[in-house]
Order: C-alpha cells, then sequence, then structure tokens
C-alpha cells in the first residue's frame, strides 16, 4: 500500500464514520430512570407502579386520556355506546395489529377481559374491574361489556384495563416477553438493571419520534438526581422537592394523591363535630405546603376527592386556618386537653411521618392532648381496614387511577369501606344511589351532595393534593400528565 | 477430616433449619402477610381467596407441616411480588451479591496486608500513623454517605465512572470500593497488630540474629503467623456481608444484588421470597464456613477440627 492508498483509505473511513455519526444523530434515545423495576411485564395481573410505567408504552386500552385527563379513544374508534343499563358496545379501530403481527380485533378484546376478570388468575387489578361480568364480539370491529349491575365508572376502568394479544398469553412468556398494540416495542429486559423499549415504526398513531427509551431501576432518590446530573439519565421520577433547585430543568403536575386524615366519627372525642371542626381549622396547611414540599403541592378543597376525577366538587372551600376557632370549638364542645390518638405509618407516600408529625403538632396547640403511633405498615394496615375499633385520625395519602369520584367515596366515605370511620347510613345509601346513575348529570350533582355532606360533618381532615414531580435533562422536552403516566410518544427531544 | 466435615455439615442442616424455622414463625406471627401482599384496594373476598390459594387459611401447625414438606422438596413457592419461582429471583440476583462481595473484599484484603505490614515495621511513624487515621476514618463514615459521596466526585464532577447501575466492569468500581473501606480498615489494623506482636517474638529476633534479612523473616514465617487469623476475619467479613451488610450499598448504586431483593420482599410481604431468600443464604453460609476451616487447615496443620 502506497502512503497515497494509505492516506485516501483514511480520508474514506473517515468520511464513512462521519457519515455513520451523522445518521445516528437521527435516531433520539433517551434513558429514564425510575424507582422500582417491574415485577412482571404482564399488564393484567398486578397493580404496580413499576409496571405500569413500561407497559403504558407497549400496551394500549380501548380508551386512552389526554395529559389534562379528559377520557378519549384509545384502541377503541369512539367513546362507546351505552345499550342498556348493563350493556356498553366498542367500535374498534381498524387496521391495528400487535407487535407480533396478530390483528386487534373484538376477539382480543374478549380475550383480554375474559382473562383478567377470570378469578383463577387472582388479578390485582380485579379491584377496578370487580363490576364487569363479561365481553362479546357482536362482529369482527364490534364488542359489547356487559357489568353485573349498573356502572357509570365502566368507561374509565376500560381505560385502565390493557388489551393483550389472546395467542401470545396463552402460550407465550406474557410475564417476560411483552407484546401490545403500544407506540413502543420490548427489545430487552436485562433483570435488575434495565428495560430498553423501541419505537413501533408499524404504530397505528404514526410512529413515535424518540427511537429508543432505557428504564433505569434506581431506588435511591440521591442516586436518581445524581444520575441526573451526571447526564446519564434524561427523566427521573419522583424527585424530591428540595431537588428541585439542584436538576437542570424539571417538571411538577398535580398527581393522583391526596393526603388526608381520616377521623373516627364514632369515637368518643372526634364523635363531636365540633371536635372534628377544629381539627380542620387547627392546621396551617400554607405553612406546610411551603417548608415540606416547597410549594410542589396544593392545599385539598375540602375532601380528599381528586381535582381531576369526575365528580370532584369545585364549589367547595379549603378549611381555613383559624386556631382561635379551633380553641373555641373544643371549648365549646368541653374537650379541652382531651386525648386523641393519631396513626400514621412512615416511608410509604411522600412526606408521610412529616405531615403526620406536623398536624399532630398543630392539633396540640390548640389544647388537644395528641398521641402519634407511627405503626410498622401491616399493623398500619390492620389500623386502617381491619376489624378493630377504628383510631380517632388515620393517615393515608389515597390514590385515585380512575379518575372518578366513586373510588374515593366507596374506600374513604361509605360507613361499608374499607378504610371508612363513619356510621353515617344516610352517605352511604347517596353514595349507593351515585354508584348506580348512568346519567351523567345527575350523578356529578349526587357526588357534589355526598362532597358538601362529609364537609360539613368534617368526616376527614383533607390535607395536600400532591404533584409528581420529574426531574429532566436540558434537551428533554415534555409535559407530565395528570394521571402519572409516563408516556414515551409524548416526550421529545430537542437536540 | 471427613468426619468432622459430615458433623459440620449435620450441624449446619439444624441450623439453617432453624433459621427458617424462626422465618415461618415470624412473618405469619407480626403482622397480616395476606393484607402486606395485596394492594389497599382489595375487597375482604379477594383477602379471603388469597389467603386459601396460598394455605395461609390454614392452621399454623398445617401451614409449618406443608413449610417443611416444601424446603425437602427445594420448592419454595412463587415469589407473590414477581408472580415466578422465588428461588429462580434468588438465583438471578445472588450472584450480582457474590460479586460485589468478593471485588470488595479482595480489594481490601490485597491492599490490607502490605500496608498493615508497612505500618507495623515503624509503629507510630508516619506510614503507621497515617493508615491508623485513615483506617479509624473509614470505620467511622457510614456507607451511605460515602457511595453518594463517592458518586458525587467520581461520577458527577469527574465524569470518570457511572453513576449506578450494573452491565459492565465500570460499573462495579464504585460500589465495590465503597464495600472495601470498612472491611480494609479493619483488616490492616488487624495485620498491623498481629505482625507487631509476631515481630516482638523471639524466633524473629532469633531469625535475625542468625542473619535472615527482614523481608525472608516476613514472607517466610511471619506473614504465615498471621494468615490463619486472617482468613477468619476475612471469612467473617464475607458471611456478614452475604447476610446483609451490603443492602446500603446495593441501594444507593442501584447494584441488583441479594440484598436490595430481600429489602423489597420484606416491604411487600412477599413470605416466599423470603424464605427462599434466608434459606440459601443460611445455607451459603453454613457451606462456607466449613470451607474456611478446611482453608485454615491446610494452611495450618496444627488446628484441631472439632
Amino acid at each position: 500500500m502506497t502512503f497515497t492508498t494509505f492516506a485516501r483509505s483514511i480520508g474514506l473511513a473517515a468520511f464513512l464514520s462521519t457519515t455513520a455519526l451523522g445518521s445516528s444523530a437521527w435516531a433520539q434515545s433517551i434513558a429514564i430512570a425510575i424507582g422500582s423495576e417491574p415485577s412482571t411485564l404482564d399488564p393484567q395481573l398486578r397493580d404496580d407502579g413499576g409496571e405500569r410505567m413500561v407497559n403504558d408504552n407497549i400496551y394500549e386500552a380501548l380508551l386512552a386520556r389526554t395529559p389534562e385527563g379528559e377520557l378519549v379513544p384509545g384502541l377503541a374508534a369512539a367513546l362507546p355506546e351505552q345499550l342498556d343499563a348493563l350493556t356498553w358496545q366498542f367500535k374498534l379501530r381498524d387496521g391495528v395489529t400487535f407487535h407480533n403481527g396478530a390483528p386487534f380485533n373484538a376477539a382480543a378484546v374478549v380475550a383480554s377481559v375474559a382473562r383478567v376478570i377470570d378469578p383463577a388468575n387472582n388479578s390485582e387489578q380485579m379491584a377496578y374491574f370487580g363490576t364487569i361480568a363479561g365481553a362479546e364480539a357482536v362482529d369482527d370491529l364490534t364488542v359489547n361489556i356487559t357489568t353485573t349491575g349498573p356502572d357509570p365508572i365502566l368507561p374509565s376502568r376500560m381505560y385502565w384495563m390493557k388489551m393483550i394479544e389472546p395467542g401470545h398469553a396463552a402460550t407465550g412468556d406474557i410475564a417476560s416477553e411483552a407484546v401490545g398494540t403500544g407506540p413502543y416495542k420490548l427489545q430487552s429486559w436485562s433483570r435488575g438493571t434495565d428495560l430498553v423499549l423501541v419505537a413501533n415504526a408499524d404504530y397505528w398513531g404514526g410512529a413515535p419520534e424518540i427511537d429508543e427509551a432505557t428504564y433505569r431501576f434506581v431506588a435511591e432518590p440521591g442516586t436518581r438526581l445524581s444520575g441526573l446530573m451526571a447526564g446519564e439519565f434524561d427523566v427521573v421520577t419522583a424527585l424530591m422537592p428540595e431537588f428541585t433547585s439542584a436538576v437542570p430543568k424539571f417538571a411538577a403536575v398535580a398527581g393522583l394523591e391526596t393526603s388526608v386524615f381520616v377521623v373516627g366519627t364514632d369515637n368518643e372525642v372526634t364523635g363531636n363535630p365540633l371536635v372534628r371542626e377544629a381539627l380542620n381549622l387547627a392546621i396551617d396547611r400554607q405553612a406546610m405546603v411551603d417548608s415540606l414540599f416547597m410549594g410542589y403541592a396544593q392545599i385539598a378543597k375540602g375532601s380528599h376527592i381528586n381535582p381531576a376525577a369526575f365528580g370532584f366538587n369545585t364549589a367547595l372551600d379549603s378549611y381555613p386556618y383559624d386556631p382561635d376557632r379551633a380553641r373555641a370549638l373544643l371549648a365549646e364542645a368541653g374537650m379541652e386537653g382531651a386525648p386523641i390518638t393519631v396513626v400514621g405509618e412512615s416511608g410509604r407516600w411522600l412526606k408521610d411521618r412529616e405531615q403526620i408529625e406536623a398536624v399532630a403538632a398543630y392539633w396540640a396547640e390548640i389544647g388537644l392532648n395528641v398521641t402519634t403511633d407511627i405503626q410498622e405498615f401491616s399493623v398500619y394496615l390492620d389500623s386502617l381496614m381491619g376489624s378493630g375499633p377504628r383510631p380517632d385520625a388515620i393517615f393515608i395519602a389515597n390514590s385515585n387511577e380512575l379518575l372518578d369520584a366513586d373510588r374515593e367515596m366507596s374506600f374513604i366515605y361509605h360507613m361499608d369501606g374499607a378504610a371508612a370511620s363513619n356510621s353515617d347510613a344516610e352517605m352511604a345509601a347517596m353514595i349507593d344511589a351515585a354508584r348506580v346513575e348512568t346519567d351523567v348529570e345527575k350523578r356529578q350533582a349526587m357526588y357534589g351532595e355526598i362532597q358538601q355532606h362529609a364537609h360539613d360533618l368534617n368526616y376527614t381532615v383533607p390535607l395536600f393534593n400532591l404533584q409528581d414531580i420529574y426531574g429532566m435533562s436540558t434537551r428533554m422536552e415534555w409535559q407530565p400528565r395528570s394521571d402519572a403516566k409516563l408516556i414515551i410518544a409524548e416526550m421529545t427531544v430537542s437536540e | 477430616m471427613l468426619d468432622f466435615i459430615l458433623r459440620r455439615l449435620l450441624q449446619g442442616v439444624l441450623v439453617v433449619f432453624g433459621v427458617t424455622t424462626a422465618v415461618f414463625l415470624a412473618t405469619r406471627t407480626f403482622g397480616d402477610p395476606v393484607a402486606l401482599m395485596l394492594p389497599l384496594s382489595a375487597t375482604a373476598e379477594q383477602r379471603a381467596a388469597f389467603a386459601a390459594q396460598l394455605g395461609l387459611d390454614q392452621p399454623l401447625p398445617t401451614q409449618f407441616a406443608r413449610f417443611c414438606w416444601d424446603i425437602l422438596t427445594l420448592n419454595f413457592g412463587d415469589s407473590t411480588w414477581q408472580r415466578r419461582a422465588a428461588v429462580d429471583v434468588v438465583f438471578e440476583r445472588l450472584p450480582f451479591s457474590l460479586m460485589l462481595i468478593s471485588a470488595g473484599l479482595g480489594v481490601a484484603i490485597i491492599l490490607s496486608v502490605p500496608l498493615g505490614a508497612i505500618a507495623a515495621l515503624r509503629p507510630g511513624g508516619v506510614v503507621d500513623r497515617l493508615t491508623t487515621s485513615v483506617g479509624l476514618l473509614g470505620l467511622a463514615m457510614p456507607q451511605f454517605w460515602v457511595g453518594l459521596m463517592a458518586i458525587m466526585v467520581f461520577a458527577v464532577w469527574l465524569k470518570w465512572l457511572p453513576t449506578s447501575g450494573a452491565g459492565s466492569v465500570w460499573h462495579l468500581v464504585l460500589p465495590a470500593a465503597t464495600m472495601a473501606l470498612a472491611p480494609l480498615a479493619r483488616f490492616t489494623m488487624m495485620v498491623r497488630a498481629n505482625m507487631i506482636e509476631e515481630l516482638n517474638k523471639p524466633y524473629v529476633k532469633t531469625a535475625r540474629a542468625k542473619g535472615l534479612s527482614l523481608p525472608r523473616i516476613l514472607r517466610i514465617h511471619t506473614l504465615r503467623n498471621i494468615l490463619v487469623p486472617f482468613i477468619s476475619i476475612a471469612g467473617w467479613e464475607f458471611i456478614t456481608a452475604l447476610s446483609g451488610y451490603t443492602v446500603v450499598i446495593e441501594t444507593v448504586f442501584a447494584w441488583p444484588g441479594l440484598g436490595n431483593t430481600a429489602v423489597q420482599a420484606i416491604k411487600r410481604g412477599d413470605l416466599f421470597l423470603m424464605q427462599a431468600i434466608v434459606f440459601i443464604i443460611a445455607g451459603l453460609i453454613v457451606v462456607i464456613s466449613i470451607l474456611l476451616d478446611i482453608i485454615a487447615k491446610s494452611v495450618d496443620p496444627r488446628i484441631e477440627l472439632n
């Protein structure tokens, strides 16, 4: 090889490598750090945050939500039509295929519904689908879904139910090889380390902009922050409010959780409505928003119902901070110095222990004799939902994935609800009636009335609508959603 | 020797059985495992069905008999968190823990012998004081803090190494270095103390009087004499690390080891995974301790194995 030939070879290699680099610049890839690894990629078994964050991009449901929370058609071609009190009809989108090439059709919907409600599968998601009786194919692109009773929340439920490919679910390894219809396909999953998704070029909604997304599983918030600062991650979830000033970029959005104390309305001290009112007036919520959450939380508007949920009563006001009035109410009730026990746990929800201790201190300040009982989680669950006596006040960060007020009302307000602490048969009847009311406006009004009733009687001490905070690299462009879904197809990178 | 191994194995079986029995009783006595395993929104019927499916509605003696039979047949059940065989989860994560512990302790062992020896040669000298001070610092600093500082300096500022995760040898450097720090301090101090003691013994003075050089004395006699206690302390470190000492490091560096998995299993009330982890770790510890005895015997035949 002469020197000239050698030089030409070098030149050609340099040209080719530059070209290759140039073309690779078109391929956009991002890295996302999430706090917990999916326990499985089966989209129908677990109720698990890590699983959802990944599968929300691989699988789709009949209905979707806009980033603001409005229900819109997903795999269904339009919003469903209610045929009678127990039957909803869905028309399906034509021409959709699963990642393995199988068609998405009515048979897939029937199989998906049948699988998730099959008691043999013991799905944790049955909490969302307990009212569904079954599904029946009318034709290849039309499905009727039936419920065991009138169920106005069915559309919200179908936003939560991911559609599986029946053949793969029957014979494949659905727990580790995901096959959905979504904008991303599973490329690899190294358990414990990372999971890689690649864009689905054949996606019915058009190929997404980001070609590859790698999820890294990093439980420690400080390590997620470090990874973001070192440029390893483009998005980190659950950024602590105090870290917002340290990251290159962040976005905060009202989340699904509302922190609240459920008050034992049949107990000796907290059974007195004046005491309960005093509990609500004693707390300087704005000070807690500023000091605990650095401003990244909203004061709850008089109830623990999520403001984005259907049925939220916008007319309610937040409880004001009025410690003098609270003291006067205690005096009027003859309860000055009365003992109350505040039950809670630590480490499950953002700043849970801090919220519990701050509120307990506010209550002590107005003259109650407060005992704080931070319990081990299984003991706490028994306090919250067991058959024993109800605590005077128990803390919970209540979540509402379906974005419908029935979820929170059945759980906390209804006297038979798992976490309820009242014996208000009248309110329970109101909730029962609203649950089966299929007229949207009537139902909205009923929920408004129930919230007003519970607000007037101070059945709960609502605290904050918590925000989800995400740290981002400077190149990321993304507006997080109110339903906490991490949809990669909605993300872009600026470089 | 064979007699000793068989006797130790029998003892080991009893130990493993005792430990797993304790775990069985603890997991069923404290709190309600079904409430922990199911989401908050699960209904009473779902809880009852789940308990029945897992046999948790049976009386405790019945559950225990079934549990013993399952262990004998090496069936630990399915992890309720991961919905797959618990034993698969353990064997998937165990190599990561062993890799981290071996690398950390390996570094500590390799560095501690020369450091301890040099410090012992001139007690009170500059090297000695420096080694002792740094060693004390290594012991005093919490691993959590050391890990985060290491990430901050070497990954965030200098960008030499990845912040977290596994996948290449570079990912192992920071967690292994953090892991090595405290054992390095302990080993160095042990080597130093034992070396000083040995160097003051009459045989060293005799050997020196006979004209043997100090390096030769160290190599032939002294190091061999301190090797047995060194093996036992290193083995103890290995066992301590394996039984959960690495949890903090695994969490800080998102290292996919067994310690991290055990914490998750506890948090999620995954009885079957917890039992599998405890059983397999207890078994490994028994095997390692027998191996250590055998190694010690082969290094110093004067040791009696009983």
